[in-house]
C-alpha cells in the first residue's frame, strides 16, 4: 500500500476536524445529548487518528486504513442527526449499523488488517449483508422514517426486518468475539500479554453494545449510561491497537519474512536486514578479531560510527562482538523490532562473519602476494640501477681511457696489442653485465614504456613474428613489467603456429607469468592443443 | 668543431672531454643533466651535442627527451645519444622522420677512439651514426620470403655499414674498395630490395632502417 506523506495526512486530519466541527453543530442542532455527542466524536477521532498514524508508520499494513475506515463510517453514521436535509439523513440512516461491524472487523483482523480465516470472512460478510441489506430493506418497506427510499408502505414488515437485522448484527459481533477467543487459544497471541489483556477488555465493550442492541430490538430498556461507557471503551481500543502495531506486530511479520529469506542462505545479508528494519541506509559490519577491525561484507576494513543511537552491536556466543548494524537513529524507538531482528539473524550473521573473514583473508593474501612481487621488482630495479651507475659506468670510463691511451702510444706494437686485448675483455664484460642487468630488470620498460620495449623484444625474436601494439601513453610500471615478461584492460596476446602442448605446470616460465599477472588481479589463459599452436592471453586491469 | 656534453657520470664526462679535446674538438659545455644542457645551448649552439640517455633526476628517459626536443629546436644541430643499452624502439623514436644529424650509440663505442670520433664528426656534419648492434639485430631478424637472401655477402656488408650511417667513402675505406664499386653495390642493393634510390646518405639510412624494421 502507498505510504502517505505527512502533508497528505495532515490535510486529511485537518479536513476531518473541520467535518467533525460540522457534526458537533449538527448534533447540537438535532438535540443529541452532549455526552453522547462527545463520545461519538471521541470514537471518530480515536479510530481515524490511530488509523492515520498506523498507516503512516506501517504503509504495507492494511490495519491502519481499516481503522480510518471504521472512523469514517462512524462519522458517516452521524448524518442521521441531520433533520433539515433528507438526503444526508437518509444516507446516515442507511449506514447506521455499519460502524459496529467495522469495529468487529478491526478486532478480528488485528494486527495484519486481514481477516485471518474463512470463518471470520463468512462472519463479517454475513454481518455486512445484514447491516446494509437489512437496513435498506427495512427502509424500502417504509420503516425507520423519515427518509426518501420508501417503496411500499409496510411498517409492520419493516419492523420485523429491522429487528432481525439487529439480532443478526449483534450475533455476528458476539460470534466474532467468541471466534477471537478460540483463535487466541489455538494460534497464540499477537501481542504482549499485558497489551492483549487490554484489548480483551475492549471486546467486553463490543459484547455489551451487541447485547444492548438485542435488548433494544425486543423492546427492553436502553441503559444509556452502559451504552456510553461501552462506546468509550471501544474508542480506547484503537490506541491500544496502534501501540501494539508499532512494537510487536513488526517483530512478528517483518521478522517472519526475514527468517524465510535467511533460510535461503543469501550471499548478501544486508538487503533482507534492511528490508526487515525498513532502513535502506542500513550498513552491516562484522567484527574480524584476527584483524582487530570492523569490516563490510566484502571483508574490507571500515570504520564503525561511534554514535550509539545508530549502532546496534550483536554479540557472538563468546560474548565478543560479532556484527554491528549501523542504522537510522529512529530505529532506537523500536527496541522490540531491533531485538527480534537481532535474534532472528544471529545464525546467519555467524555464517556471514565467516565469509567476511574469508574474504578478508583472501584480500590480505592477494595484497601480500602483490607486495612480495613488487618488493622483488623494486629490489631488481635497484640492482639494475646500481650496476648501471656503478660497474658499467666505470668499465666504460676505463675502456675510454684505454682507448685514449692507445691513441697516444704511437707505435709500440706490443703495448697496442695488450691494450686491444684489454679493451676486448672490457667489451665482453660490459656485454655480460648488460645481459645480467636486462635479466634483472627490463630498464627499457620502466624508462621508456611498453611500446618501445616490445618493439625491441620483437626485433630480437628468434622466429619471424608480427607485432601489433595498440597503446595510448604509459601504464603503471608493475603492469608494464608484467606485460613485458609476457611477451595487458591491457590485453597481451601471444600466438604461435608451433607444435602446441606447452607445459603450464612444470618449470617456472608460464607459471611465473601467471603469478605476475594474477598478483595484479589479472588473468592468464593458455590454449595449447597438441599440434595446434599455442595462444597465451594475459588480461591486466590498468586502473 | 664545437661540442657540448651531457653526462651525469663525472668519470665518463671528463674522459669524453679529454678524448674529444685530443681529437681537436672544442668542448664548450660539460653538463650533468638535461636542464644544464638546455641552458648551455641558449648561450651558444655548438655543432654537436653528446647526450647520455639516462640523466638525473629520474634516470629514465630525460636524455632521450632532451635529444628529441633539441633536434626540433635547433635544426642543423647534430645530436648523438649514448646509452648503456641500445633498443630499436628508442632508435626509431629518436629518428622520427629523419636520420639527418642523429647518432645513437652504445656507450662502449667510445673505446674505439677513431671510430667514435668519426661518428661524432659525421653527426656534426649532418650524417648519421646508428649502433651496429641495432643494425645487426635488424639484419638477423627472421622474415618470411626474406628479400635479404637475394643479397650477396658483399652486398650485405655494404648494407650493414650503410644502415649504420657510414658514408660511401667510409664504406670504401672499410672494405678497401673503390668509391665507384661502393656506388654500384648501393644501387644494386636498392634494386634488389625494391627501394627507391634516395640522394643523400643520411636519408638512405632511414629508408633502410624502416625497410629492415617492417
Amino acid at each position: 500500500m502507498v505510504r502517505p506523506t505527512t502533508a497528505v495526512l495532515t490535510t486529511i486530519a485537518l479536513g476531518l476536524l473541520a467535518v467533525l466541527g460540522g457534526v458537533v453543530a449538527m448534533g447540537l442542532a438535532g438535540g443529541v445529548a452532549p455526552v453522547h455527542l462527545a463520545i461519538i466524536c471521541w470514537l471518530i477521532l480515536a479510530y481515524t487518528g490511530s488509523g492515520l498514524v498506523a498507516w503512516r508508520c506501517r504503509p504495507a499494513n492494511r490495519f491502519g486504513p481499516l481503522m480510518v475506515l471504521a472512523g469514517l463510517a462512524t462519522l458517516a453514521s452521524t448524518l442521521i442527526w441531520t433533520s433539515d436535509d433528507f438526503l444526508l439523513h437518509t444516507l446516515g440512516q442507511a449506514l447506521d449499523l455499519l460502524p459496529l461491524l467495522l469495529f468487529v472487523q478491526v478486532f478480528l483482523s488485528f494486527p495484519t488488517g486481514r481477516l485471518p480465516g474463512r470463518w471470520e470472512k463468512v462472519l463479517i460478510g454475513t454481518g455486512y449483508a445484514a447491516a446494509i441489506g437489512g437496513q435498506l430493506t427495512a427502509m424500502a418497506l417504509g420503516g425507520l422514517d423519515p427518509h426518501r427510499i420508501e417503496i411500499v408502505h409496510r411498517p409492520g414488515l419493516a419492523k420485523v426486518v429491522y429487528d432481525t437485522e439487529l439480532v443478526l448484527v449483534s450475533a455476528v459481533a458476539l460470534a466474532g468475539v467468541a471466534l477471537l477467543t478460540v483463535r487466541r487459544r489455538t494460534r497464540g497471541r499477537a501481542l504482549r500479554r499485558s497489551l492483549s489483556l487490554l484489548v480483551d477488555s475492549f471486546t467486553v465493550g463490543l459484547v455489551m453494545i451487541a447485547t444492548l442492541l438485542i435488548v433494544g430490538a425486543f423492546g427492553g430498556p436502553a441503559f444509556p449510561v452502559i451504552q456510553r461507557i461501552s462506546l468509550f471503551l471501544l474508542g480506547v481500543a484503537p490506541i491500544a491497537f496502534l501501540l501494539g502495531l508499532l512494537s510487536a506486530r513488526l517483530a512478528r511479520t517483518a521478522v517472519g519474512e526475514l527468517v524465510v529469506q535467511l533460510r535461503g542462505d543469501p550471499a548478501d545479508l544486508r538487503t533482507p536486514l534492511a528490508q526487515a528494519l525498513r532502513d535502506p541506509s542500513l550498513q552491516l559490519l562484522y567484527w574480524l578479531p584476527r584483524f582487530g577491525t570492523w569490516a563490510g561484507q566484502d571483508g574490507r576494513a571500515v570504520d564503525r560510527p561511534e554514535d550509539p543511537a545508530r549502532v546496534t552491536v550483536i554479540d557472538g556466543d563468546d560474548g565478543e562482538p560479532m556484527a554491528a548494524l549501523v542504522h537510522d537513529p529512529a530505529l532506537r524507538d523500536e527496541p522490540v523490532l531491533l531485538e527480534a531482528v537481532r535474534s532472528a539473524a544471529a545464525i546467519a550473521l555467524r555464517t556471514g562473519r565467516l565469509q567476511a573473514q574469508l574474504r578478508a583473508n583472501v584480500e590480505e593474501l592477494r595484497g601480500s602476494r602483490a607486495r612480495v612481487i613488487e618488493a622483488g621488482q623494486r629490489e631488481r630495479r635497484r640492482l639494475e640501477r646500481d650496476l648501471h651507475d656503478g660497474a658499467q659506468q666505470r668499465l666504460v670510463a676505463l675502456s675510454l681511457n684505454l682507448g685514449v691511451l692507445q691513441t697516444r702510444l704511437g707505435g709500440d706494437a706490443e703495448a697496442e696489442t695488450l691494450l686491444a686485448a684489454a679493451r676486448t675483455e672490457i667489451a665482453v664484460s660490459l656485454a655480460e653485465l648488460r645481459d645480467l642487468a636486462r635479466g634483472l630488470h627490463p630498464a627499457v620498460v620502466s624508462d621508456h614504456g611498453l611500446a618501445v620495449a616490445v618493439e625491441s623484444l620483437a626485433a630480437r625474436a628468434p622466429v619471424p613474428l608480427r607485432l601489433h601494439v595498440d597503446l595510448d601513453g604509459r601504464l603503471g610500471e608493475a603492469v608494464e613489467v608484467a606485460a613485458y615478461y609476457d611477451g595487458s584492460d591491457l590485453v597481451v596476446e601471444v600466438l604461435d603456429d608451433g607444435v602446441g602442448g606447452a607445459d603450464t605446470e612444470h618449470g617456472t616460465g608460464l607459471r611465473g607469468l601467471a603469478d605476475r599477472v594474477e598478483a595484479l588481479d589479472g588473468r592468464l589463459r593458455v590454449w595449447t592443443p597438441r599440434g595446434g599452436g599455442t595462444r597465451v592471453r594475459a588480461e591486466l586491469p590498468c586502473g | 668543431m664545437r661540442v657540448a656534453l651531457a653526462e651525469d657520470s663525472v668519470l665518463l664526462r671528463e674522459g669524453l672531454a679529454r678524448l674529444l679535446g685530443d681529437a681537436g674538438f672544442e668542448v664548450r659545455a660539460r653538463c650533468g643533466d638535461a636542464d644544464e644542457l638546455r641552458s648551455a645551448l641558449r648561450v651558444e649552439v655548438p655543432d654537436v651535442v653528446i647526450v647520455d640517455i639516462r640523466l638525473p633526476p629520474t634516470h629514465t628517459d630525460e636524455g632521450l627527451r632532451a635529444a628529441v626536443e633539441l633536434r626540433e629546436a635547433y635544426p642543423g644541430l647534430g645530436v648523438l645519444v649514448l646509452s648503456q643499452y641500445v633498443e630499436l624502439g628508442l632508435a626509431m623514436k629518436l629518428l622520427a622522420d629523419s636520420a639527418e644529424g642523429v647518432g645513437y650509440l652504445l656507450k662502449d663505442r667510445v673505446s674505439d677512439v677513431p671510430e667514435f670520433i668519426g661518428a661524432v664528426r659525421r653527426v656534426a656534419a649532418g650524417g648519421s651514426a646508428i649502433d651496429p648492434t641495432i643494425v645487426s639485430t635488424l639484419l638477423s631478424r627472421r622474415r618470411r620470403d626474406d628479400p635479404l637472401e637475394r643479397l650477396t655477402p658483399r652486398e650485405r656488408e655494404v648494407l650493414e655499414l650503410m644502415a649504420a650511417g657510414t658514408s660511401n667513402q667510409g664504406i670504401a675505406d672499410r672494405l678497401v674498395i673503390t668509391l665507384r664499386a661502393v656506388e654500384k653495390y648501393v644501387s644494386s642493393i636498392f634494386g634488389k630490395l625494391g627501394l627507391p634510390a634516395t640522394g643523400s646518405e643520411s636519408r638512405r639510412v632511414l629508408a633502410v632502417l624502416l625497410f629492415l624494421r617492417s
